[in-house]
């Protein structure tokens, strides 16, 4: 690893300040599990890391008044799983967190460089997608927001400029007949990243489904929203025909590639699978039936 | 040496002790415990965050020392094996290092250990664990230590190591591929956390 400069301010507006000055390479830190390794592995070498753990405003798990959710971009994974708010809103998120890396990750990584670190095999950018989340960017210039689906550009891209910090992912509220699950395939070790990863939200009524939300992860750059599939299954009722067309759309939509984790060949197939079974077990259980998956 | 810019100065809690220093902005945990403060009884082992010995609490939760900036432990608190053992000749009205001193017990009775390269990072693991957890189920024990890999004892006696230290004991005796994996399919098929890519 390079030495590098260390700043840590206490304020976002200092954070900004020194991201808008463009002297060398500037990196953000959350927790650093995933920069401190690339630094580690000289795949980056910033000249200048700025912490943000110490900006007390993007911290915390906030309920909205509307019943949604603001998740500050430096709440750790642990605080995901722990918090009361997160856990009867939205126990999916919770669940999420849990099913990331290990104990030791989740303790330290943070929701904000969970997302910015953009590897499209990563557990939650698929179930915020499906929940659709949209993202706070901060820069000098002013805050935008994007919604995930715009966020992610490809392999490790983001939407996000190199003076931008993302500050918060608001979560809106979850509509009446909400469930939702989460699969992650891992058929080598329960903390590797997934070979498959299914999120799958949908908005029931006397079993028709009135939307639906499909985001496949691990099979393409970024995580897929499958959109064929949900225009196959919204409006309909959820019969095993009907499942069974929206997994073959799935198995059809993605862009999987032969890596370590399986052959393109094999997600295919295995995305078809887990599809399938996600929304089974949508249409068998409970609200957010499934969600411990 | 490093440039003052890639320099700081760190004031922080080691095993109940009060440390200051100047440390390289690039130096890691593991690297300021071992050759600085010459706690060698953490580990380092595959160096990126997956094998789990080099785990240390920091504020009381595990983490992987491996992939810690120093600099990013100022202020905080941080306990390692030899703290956790040190500190067991004194007062504990907490009884929290009591329970370290049953990890530690159960570990050489129920043969936790072998080689014992993996241990220190696994029986710091186990007791953050039942501190969290104080009365684990053979499942909340697996998820927990998932993150920790043996490549001697396997995994049962670890499992056994701490089930005994929690005072749980055998009625939950897990089948020999119920180690805490929760796939459908396992290539090896003997329940133990394999050794991959980083998490994010």
């Amino acid at each position: 690893m390079r030495p590098f400069e260390y700043v840590a301010p206490e304020r976002l507006d200092d954070a900004l300040e020194r991201l808008g000055r463009a002297d060398g390479e500037t990196i953000l830190l959350g927790g650093g599990t995933a920069t401190v390794l690339l630094m580690k592995q000289d795949l980056i070498a910033p000249d200048v890391v700025v912490d943000l753990g110490r900006v007390p405003e993007l911290g915390g798990v906030d309920a909205r008044p509307d019943g949604g959710l603001r998740l500050g971009a430096t709440c750790r994974l642990v605080e995901l799983e722990d918090s009361a708010a997160v856990r009867s809103t939205y126990p999916i998120i919770a669940s999420t967190a849990h099913r990331v890396g290990n104990v030791r990750v989740r303790n330290v990584a943070t929701l904000g460089g969970n997302l910015v670190h953009a590897d499209p095999a990563q557990d939650l950018p698929p179930v915020l997608m499906a929940l659709g989340v949209t993202v706070t960017l901060a820069s000098r210039r002013g805050t935008r927001q994007l919604p995930l689906d715009a966020f992610y550009l490809g392999f490790m891209e983001t939407a996000i400029q190199r003076d931008e910090v993302l500050t918060e992912a608001q979560v809106p509220p979850p509509p009446s007949g909400f469930r939702a699950t989460y699969i992650k395939f891992t058929p080598r070790s329960q903390d590797d990243y997934g070979t498959v990863n299914v999120a799958c939200a949908l908005v029931l009524e006397d079993g028709l489904c009135r939307s639906a939300a499909l985001v496949l992860g691990g099979v393409g750059a970024t995580p897929l929203h499958i959109r064929s599939a949900e225009a196959c299954l919204s409006g309909y009722p959820l019969t095993g025909p009907r499942i069974a067309e929206a997994s073959r759309l799935a198995a059809e939509e993605i862009d999987p590639w032969d890596d370590l984790r399986g052959s393109a060949t094999y997600k295919r197939a295995m995305a078809r699978v887990w599809t399938s079974r996600a929304l089974t077990a949508l249409t068998a259980e409970g609200p957010e039936g499934g969600a411990r998956r | 040496m490093a440039a003052p810019a890639h320099e700081t100065t760190i004031r922080l809690s080691v095993n109940g002790r009060i440390v200051e220093a100047r440390t390289g902005t690039d130096v890691l945990l593991i690297e300021f415990l071992r050759e600085r403060l010459g706690l060698t009884g953490t580990k380092e082992s595959c160096g990126v965050g997956v094998c789990g010995a080099c785990t240390v609490l920091v504020d009381g939760r595990p983490v992987s020392s491996c992939l810690t900036l120093t600099v990013l432990t100022h202020n905080r608190d941080v306990w390692t094996i030899e703290g956790l053992a040190d500190r067991l000749e004194e007062a504990d009205s907490s009884g929290g290092l009591r329970r370290f001193l049953d990890v530690r017990r159960a570990f050489l009775d129920q043969e936790g250990l072998q080689c014992g390269i993996c241990t220190p990072g696994v029986v710091v693991s186990a007791y953050a664990l039942l501190q969290t957890i104080p009365h684990p189920t053979n499942e909340e024990i697996a998820d927990w230590m998932a993150g920790s890999l043996c490549r001697c004892t396997g995994y049962q006696s670890i499992m056994r190591s701490i089930r005994a230290a929690a005072g749980v004991s055998s009625p939950e005796e897990p089948q020999e591929t119920d180690a805490g994996q929760e796939r459908p399919a396992e290539p090896g098929g003997n329940g133990a956390p394999g050794c991959h890519d980083a998490p994010v």
